[in-house]
């Protein structure tokens, strides 16, 4: 039993250890430094990037307030955040009478010179093909297969939320 | 210093586990640049439990893949002991791991904790196999507790730990698929060798060096003899047993092929030097499997892996030894004299052989055992050159194994026998009974073998008499 505590305690010392001697950013700045965009943006969609905190959550239309008179419905909607293997992914949509208009992609794996190297190609790719096809059933990115998958996940998400699918 | 790198050799299989889990670690490290808040801790934490199970398991199953290396040198009890501790750290690990995973994605995902845990088993790759893995290494971990373990019998305890490998390789899908240092690069590369080693490594001893071991030596059961109360002799006869280069003082792991007793692989020690037409073992029923092998059926075929184990002459101090001896075993073929014309000794004590080779000035050894453990020690004190004492440590007088061969070997060699009877307060405290018993006792190199109770006492009290050789066998599973 005493060695059994010994070796808890050693170990859960050592994990603490550890990660304490990795750098550390604090949680205000956890998304990456650049949101990653594609698609024309409506002016009224255009509001200054917010920290996914603020921006998880149902989606909403701040700007853009229904007017009858109004040709474009704007509305932005927040994906959920999903967890990879390389961190989480999230994705904000901006919505034109039910039409994705554009992609931000809040939260992505900017971690490791990889990430940032994937990142590079997959995510306007990613982009791309959601604005083409208008749904999240888009194809992976080959070498990009996480994160992939956490973007249409995120997108799905938006999606559903918005009422689309 | 051949002795002095033996002794050694523990910490330096201990330090070779420690640096593959620093190198396990150093792969954590090199692919995190940085934690973020509570939620970055907490998966890091995660991460790092995961790799260390990771490693841990294969690992584990290693120190059990009778690698005849590791047996020779370390020991199986040794082995079993370090398998033991690992195991339960382990079963921490696992359970540190999926605890800490579930809630650092859940408050990246601002989910509740429940919520997450049903996403992570269901929607990522791999892991409803890792989830059932997990729930039979921690059903296993469960019932292999401590305080359960000593209600399980010793064939339940097996076949549940047979479930372990299979929990093993369900959880190792989840590993490659989910862990973000084992996607690719060195960590998969070094994923791949642990468990396909670990796995080429379980299949070659447990598996095919037991069959064909059958096939060469075709061992079958020759013949059960009463021992004592609840103790019988079981002789196995087959072909080329001299081949099987077996020592006095090793076990050998025996399946006797009947319904029931097939796949249970139990641990009993010669009791008698290995002879070229039959090997002795003798059994305790302590289980229901040693019971059963009172009535086993004569002919009854027998899979044996071994002979295992270290508790051996070559434990002896060598370096004050006549060289040459006592390597190995003595020659098997000088013992034929001693049977009894048949393969098989008549119903008395076997003639005893006489001791080959003296050891020039090493110390005197005394051999002291309780209960089963004697059987070892029994064939130790016929083929252990030099001077040689033989304690007996027993409660009752009818629970005294061997007492005519035992003191028909003492005659033979002109070795010392004794017993040690009584209750615990009878005997009063052991050292001192022992060195009255046997005159310069600081002197001897000690040979214990017994319940794990015995031994932690006789172990204290030596050491207190100032012995300072001890080896000792624990027969705990």
């Amino acid at each position: 039993m005493r060695r059994a505590v010994v070796t808890g305690t050693a170990t859960v010392a050592g994990i603490v250890l550890l990660l304490s001697l990795k750098p550390h950013d604090g949680p205000g700045n956890s998304t990456v430094a650049k949101v990653i965009s594609s698609g024309t943006s409506p002016s009224a969609a255009a509001s200054a990037p917010s920290s996914p905190s603020t921006a998880t959550g149902s989606g909403s239309s701040p700007a853009a307030a229904p007017s009858p008179s109004a040709s474009a419905a704007s509305r932005v909607v927040t994906g959920n955040a999903i967890d990879t293997r390389y961190g989480p992914v999230q994705v904000r949509v901006t919505l034109d009478s039910g039409k994705i208009t554009k992609v931000d992609v809040l939260q992505y794996p900017a971690e490791s010179h990889r990430d940032r190297e994937i990142n590079t190609y997959a995510l306007p790719e990613l982009n791309q093909e959601a604005l083409a096809a208008q749904n999240a059933r888009i194809d992976a990115v080959s070498g990009a297969t996480y994160t992939s998958d956490g973007y249409t996940r995120s997108l799905q998400s938006a999606l559903d939320q918005a009422g689309l699918t | 210093m051949i002795s002095l790198i033996r002794r050694s050799l523990p910490s330096v299989a201990l330090a070779a586990i420690g640096v593959g889990a620093a190198g396990v670690l150093a792969l954590w490290w090199r692919d995190t640049p940085a934690i973020r808040g509570a939620a970055g801790w907490l998966t890091g934490a995660g991460q790092i439990t995961g790799l260390l199970a990771g490693y841990a398991a294969p690992v584990l199953l290693l120190l059990m893949a009778r690698i005849p290396l590791l047996e020779r040198e370390l020991g199986a009890d040794r082995l079993a002991r370090w398998h033991a501790r690992g195991g339960r750290w382990m079963v921490g690990l696992v359970l540190a791991h999926l605890l800490t995973i579930t809630w650092g994605y859940a408050l990246t995902d601002g989910r509740g904790l429940l919520a997450e845990g049903v996403r992570l088993v269901f929607d990522y790759p791999e892991m409803l196999k890792a989830t059932l893995g997990t729930l039979l290494l921690l059903g296993v971990g469960a019932v292999s507790a401590a305080a359960a373990r000593r209600r399980l019998s010793y064939e339940l305890w097996y076949y549940l730990h047979l479930a372990t490998y299979l929990a093993v390789a369900l959880a190792f899908g989840h590993q490659l698929a989910n862990g973000a240092q084992l996607g690719d690069g060195p960590g998969r590369a070094l994923w791949y060798l642990l468990y396909l080693g670990t796995a080429a490594l379980l299949g070659w001893y447990r598996l095919l060096v037991p069959f064909r071991h059958d096939r060469r030596h075709r061992l079958r059961v020759a013949e059960i003899r009463p021992e004592g109360p609840g103790v019988v002799s079981v002789f196995l006869t087959g072909r080329r047993l001299d081949e099987l280069h077996a020592e006095a003082g090793q076990f050998f792991r025996l399946q006797f092929q009947t319904p029931g007793l097939r796949w249970a692989a139990n641990p009993y020690s010669l009791s008698a030097p290995p002879h070229p037409d039959f090997l002795r073992f003798t059994v305790k029923s302590l289980g229901s499997h040693s019971a059963a092998l009172a009535r086993l059926p004569l002919g009854t075929r027998v899979l044996a892996e071994g002979p295992y184990g270290a508790f051996t002459a070559r434990r002896l101090t060598t370096d004050r030894t006549t060289p040459g001896l006592p390597a190995r075993t003595a020659a098997a073929p000088a013992r034929v004299p001693a049977m009894a014309g048949a393969g098989l000794p008549g119903s008395g004590p076997y003639a005893p052989l006489p001791v080959r080779g003296r050891r020039r000035g090493g110390p005197p050894v005394l051999l002291l055992g309780a209960g089963v453990g004697i059987t070892p020690l029994r064939a130790l004190f016929e083929t252990l050159p030099g001077e040689v004492t033989l304690v007996q440590r027993a409660r009752r007088p009818e629970d005294v194994l061997f007492r005519a061969e035992l003191a028909a070997v003492a005659t033979a060699r002109g070795a010392r026998v004794h017993e040690l009877l009584g209750s615990r307060a009878e005997v009063g405290d052991l050292g001192r009974a022992l060195a009255r018993l046997v005159p310069g006792l600081a002197r001897h190199e000690v040979f214990l073998c017994g319940p794990d109770a015995l031994t932690a006492e006789a172990v204290r009290s030596l050491r207190a008499a100032g012995v300072r050789r001890i080896h000792h066998e624990s027969f705990s599973f």
